[in-house]
């Protein structure tokens, strides 16, 4: 209890200690926490994955799947119905096709309201078969989802993926054994239909209420257990890739990753992770290089908390999902065909069938440096909060010291009998937090800003995107003179500190609680914002005040996004020259702003709500600390400028 | 002569001059407070709010009054079932608050929230006086410790900071807009810290009655309360009276609640529950996990050990420490059983944080302020985002949310026992003066 009674502690020389030594000891946090972070891809620090949920064993036993001939078959047939259908769902082929195997066929319809311009609309079918369970009574289901590409669809084709899903539910219609209703679904326009089907499914709207208008279902099975998402783009697979990056960066749990990965292994396919197989390298340094290689691609996809397959909205509702995504080019020539995936898909599905329990054993959160090794939370952690650390140990550091040179002064001015007056800095309390509590109101204005301009802007004859970004756009400048019309505030030295002090402490606190849903999120935002943060404070030296202010601008929101895109626009199109780049660059920043917006509206991404609400309010106090300007004391005491 | 009476009337104007400043201060306030509570009830987040477990646990969920008064209206016993854990006079007492006098249920809940502030302002105000007027005398202490007595304006700043505390608190603003009971508790704690601070053993004694019926922990209120009468009348005796008092309301309350509801389920229901902890349902206090893991057939032992803990067991020795300060004993125990309750929820803890006003002179010898104040903001922030991960999103699970639960226990737990250590050395301060020195060295200060 030495923490607790000891009088020593607290103000003496711990405080003295940390006084002394804080910025050396921030500067060896947040390295250490950037090191920490290397060092999570060494094998020395992370695991091979392994099973924990013993119930999903048994599908690695025997595959009976045969019905590969059937499966081309479907395919043939499907090749040609698509011809007939330009742009829609062959929906009374697909009905038929599920009607004759045996399932309860049904569709579903749902329609959009363009967010960006509510007068715009679109509607889309998507359609499902639901396998009753013969050996209970439809109080849990599994869903097999593919979605369904028209030719003119950009992306690559998915038409071998709902042959062979059609040619499973033919051989599972025959089995006994299933427990769990199996629901065959095809979906429309891509991410859109899943959410539209779930949301009907459980009679709920994530997005914005009428924007996403969800309709309804007629046929439901039970509570949905897990799902597998289905891409083949070939009849013939090279490898297939495991997809699991979701909404809001969740992931599934690692069983459902571990199953799919071994039963690919059992029947011989060649299974990646972010393109990456596994890869003995004998070399530490260049395994180590491997995985860190991947698991920043991992971080990459995953920070963004955009899906990057149909399974990304299922997490959402509890369901634990991922996507199989088939490729025809292979490492070494060898392929499999339509016999090899059904048996894939059998084992996944007769191992989930034997569940008793949903997802619940292995790990929610974790990071993949291969598709055989794992990260899990415990390990990731500390490398986050220490560089949150860092900022709480500062502004902890700073309110002592500015306590501590409160009393010093005290103490002087009393020793010599005279009133030293404006150099004992009095902390503005009430006029720091209604500054801050404004920046907060400017971030949440921010976040509303779209849902205000743009039924304003649709009822004018203008572009309602444009109009959306640039409204943005000049919010966000015109905050950058709000440090400008302070007045005494700005002035005041220990005030600011005070605003730096609970600015650091928000930001470490944002950080931890944004490094719980999305660590790559939270991990990118640390170490790219925390060094800034750290060298802010209030000064008299005018080239300091201008460096601070520069970098602070550099960490912005907006120029960070700008910034990523333009590397990646220039990564993308090498040839060009460097106005033609900047403009795509440009164009490409007000498209990616405009997605996030729409993302939060139909699907619940908070991406943006948390940039604007949180971390733009943050900054925004911390840019009143960086303008502020202190006068110079005039008597050349010892005073110390931190 | 003429000029000591003008001089004094020139003070007291002067006073009643600063009373009026300081009226309109408190005004502007409370409207404000009141403002802000009325525009975030309005809003569409107050069912947020109010579905948040932090703010409206079984004990103080107005949701279960509502369902209890319904099940009232139609002539079912609402103590049948587990729901409703009030007593039945507090049960009326809504009903005739929520239906005949109040229309709106959010101006009854800012409402008392308000009277709360009044009380607190008040008792604080009278409070801070005498302690300012027991100080006065400087030249009883030593020269190097004035900086640590209570500065003139002590008593204008301390109530007016306690008002700021409590209206603006967070914790007491989310408790009042989610509608948590718990703030009416509140209402009548602060009126028993009033009508004891000044003098008035039938409003404090009947007020304690009160809360001690909704639950019976602030009964291990009462050891401050004979302590301070027994200083007010300067007799042990006597000061058992209020006592008496107490006991006579006690027993008026227990019998209304009888007649009100013709069995004796209520006191199952209410006390058993408080007392046995059945509903787990995860809440900030210490219990729920704890019992969730705990085998069967140790609950009982580990009920009552855990039971002990938060009413008795430092009831004894802090009431012998702080005999002659039972004000700082009301505060100290508040805390202890905001901590250790079974039910404990973020009303409670804005409620005994707003008194800490009151500690201004124990600033400078206050070590684990910064620490603590960093703790209470990190887990709430915290809370919520791994309540969502364990229940929206099924991810995370109990642990992480119950980490977090601890460190927020253990915050509160650091800044109860600053302040009654720095309490205590800052009475020994101004016994023995600043320089502690024992044979002319540096002594150091130790509990022992």
């Amino acid at each position: 209890m030495g923490l607790l009674t000891d009088p020593r502690s607290g103000q003496g020389k711990l405080t003295k200690l940390l006084i002394r030594f804080y910025k050396k000891f921030c500067v060896l946090l947040y390295v250490g926490g950037i090191f920490w972070f290397c060092a999570l891809a060494s094998p020395s620090l992370n695991a091979n994955t392994y099973f924990s949920e013993n119930a999903l064993l048994p599908g690695l036993v025997k595959s009976m799947f045969q019905e590969d001939k059937a499966a081309m078959r479907y395919y043939e047939e499907l090749v040609d119905e698509t011809d007939k259908y330009d742009n829609s769902i062959p929906y009374p082929w697909l009905l038929a096709k599920f009607s004759q195997i045996g399932l309860d066929a049904y569709t579903h319809n749902f329609t959009l309201k363009s967010p960006l311009n509510p007068k715009e609309k679109y509607v889309g079918k998507n359609v499902y078969g639901i396998l009753r369970a013969p050996r209970a009574s439809s109080t849990e289901a599994l869903v097999l989802s593919v979605p369904y590409r028209p030719p003119s669809s950009i992306y690559p084709p998915t038409l071998p993926s709902i042959a062979i899903a059609l040619a499973f539910a033919k051989f599972a219609v025959r089995g006994k054994y299933w427990a769990k209703d199996i629901i065959f679904l095809v979906t429309d326009h891509e991410q859109l239909g899943v959410q539209a089907w779930l949301e009907a499914y459980y009679g709920v709207t994530c997005g914005n209420e009428g924007t996403l208008i969800h309709g309804d279902l007629k046929g439901r099975a039970g509570a949905i257990q897990a799902a597998i998402n289905l891409e083949l783009h070939s009849t013939k697979i090279g490898n297939i890739d495991i997809k699991i990056e979701s909404l809001n960066g969740q992931l599934p749990n690692l069983d459902l990753v571990n199953l799919a990965s071994k039963i690919c292994a059992k029947e011989g396919v060649y299974y990646t992770f972010k393109g990456k197989g596994i890869k003995y390298i004998r070399n530490m340094y260049k395994e180590w290089k491997y995985y860190f290689k991947n698991m920043l691609s991992m971080i990459s996809t995953q920070s963004t908390g955009i899906p990057n397959g149909n399974h990304g909205l299922f997490l959402r509702f509890g369901i634990q999902a991922l996507t199989l995504e088939g490729f025809e080019q292979s490492k070494n020539g060898a392929r499999v065909g339509f016999l090899t995936i059904g048996r894939v898909i059998e084992g996944i599905f007769r191992s989930m069938n034997n569940l008793l329990e949903r997802f619940h054993q292995s790990f929610f959160f974790y990071l993949l440096p291969s598709p055989d090794r794992y990260i899990s939370i415990g390990l990731y952690m500390p490398a986050i909060c220490l560089i949150a650390a860092a900022l709480i140990i500062k502004a902890c550091a700073k309110w002592c010291q500015l306590h501590e040179t409160n009393q010093k002064e005290t103490q002087q001015s009393e020793a010599v009998g005279t009133i030293v007056g404006n150099t004992v800095p009095n902390i503005n309390y009430l006029g720091v937090i209604i500054l801050s509590v404004t920046m907060h109101l400017t971030g949440a204005f921010l976040t509303a800003l779209p849902e205000l301009v743009i039924p304003l802007a649709s009822n004018f004859e203008v572009n309602v995107s444009h109009t959306v970004v640039l409204c943005l756009l000049g919010v966000i400048l015109s905050t950058l003179f709000i440090p400008f019309v302070l007045g005494r505030l700005r002035r005041c030295s220990a005030s600011m500190d005070f605003l730096c002090i609970i600015s650091l402490l928000e930001l470490g606190t944002a950080l931890i609680c944004l490094a719980m849903n999305n660590f790559s999120l939270g991990i990118i935002c640390g170490i790219l914002s925390v060094p800034f943060a750290l060298l802010i404070r209030p000064t008299t030296c005018k080239y300091y005040s201008a460096i601070q202010k520069l970098f602070w601008l550099i960490v912005h929101p907006a120029t960070i996004l700008f910034i990523v895109v333009l590397v990646n626009t220039k990564l993308m199109f090498k040839q060009e020259d460097a106005k033609e780049v900047l403009f795509r660059a440009v164009d490409a920043t007000e498209q990616s702003i405009l997605y996030s917006i729409t993302d939060s509206m139909i699907y619940g991404n908070w991406l943006y709500t948390v940039v604007t609400s949180i971390f733009i309010s943050n900054w925004l106090c911390f840019w009143c600390v960086a303008c502020s300007s202190i006068p110079k004391p005039v008597v050349s005491s010892e005073k110390k400028n931190d | 002569m003429k000029m000591s009476t003008l001089s004094s009337k020139h003070a007291k104007k002067k006073e009643n001059t600063y009373f009026l400043q300081s009226c309109s201060k408190v005004v502007l306030l409370l409207c404000l407070a009141a403002f802000l509570r009325y525009l975030v009830m309005s809003s569409k987040y107050q069912t947020i709010i109010a579905n948040h477990f932090e703010i409206s646990t079984p004990i103080c969920s107005w949701k279960r009054v509502q369902e209890g008064l319904f099940l009232l209206s139609r002539n079912i016993d609402p103590y049948d079932g587990d729901l409703l854990h009030e007593t039945p006079t507090a049960l009326i007492f809504y009903k005739i608050m929520s239906q005949n006098v109040f229309r709106d249920v959010s101006l009854m809940f800012i409402f008392f929230d308000i009277g709360t502030a009044l009380l607190l302002y008040a008792a604080t105000r009278h409070y801070a006086k005498q302690f300012h007027q027991e100080h006065r005398d400087r030249t009883k202490y030593p020269k190097d410790v004035h900086e640590y007595l209570p500065s003139e304006g002590y008593y204008e700043k301390v109530p007016l900071y306690v008002l700021v505390a409590f209206l603006f608190n967070p914790y007491t603003f989310l408790g009042c807009v989610g509608y948590s009971t718990a703030g009416i508790h509140n209402f009548f704690l602060a009126l028993f810290v009033f009508g004891m601070v000044y003098g008035s053993p039938i409003v404090s004694s009947l007020a304690l009655a009160i809360c001690s019926s909704v639950s019976f922990y602030p009964l291990i209120l009462l050891s401050p309360l004979y302590i301070y009468y027994s200083q007010v009348y300067k007799s042990k005796t006597k000061a058992l009276l209020v006592v008496l008092y107490f006991l006579t309301y006690v027993y008026l309350i227990t019998f209304y609640n009888n007649s009100l509801s013709k069995s004796f389920k209520f006191i199952n229901n209410v006390y058993g529950s408080i007392w046995t902890v059945p509903d787990l349902q995860p809440n900030i206090g210490l219990f729920w996990y704890f019992f969730t893991e705990v085998f069967d057939h140790f609950r009982e032992l580990f009920i009552h050990s855990f039971q002990i803990n938060a009413t008795i067991l430092y009831l004894v020795p802090l009431s012998i420490k702080f005999s002659n300060r039972p004000f700082i004993l009301t505060i100290a125990l508040l805390f202890l059983i905001t901590i250790f309750k079974s039910y404990p929820c973020l009303s409670d803890l804005g409620f005994v944080l707003s008194f800490l006003p009151n500690f201004l002179h124990l600033y400078a010898f206050c070590q684990q302020g910064v620490i603590v104040g960093v703790i209470l903001f990190m887990t709430s922030c915290l809370a919520p985002t791994l309540w969502h991960l364990w229940i929206y999103s099924a991810s995370a699970n109990a642990n992480f949310y119950f980490g977090v639960t601890l460190a927020y226990a253990i915050a509160q737990i650091f800044l109860v026992t600053d302040i009654l250590f720095a309490q205590t050395k800052w009475e020994f301060t101004l016994k023995h003066g600043r320089e502690a020195k024992i044979d002319g060295e540096d002594a150091d200060l130790s509990l022992e």
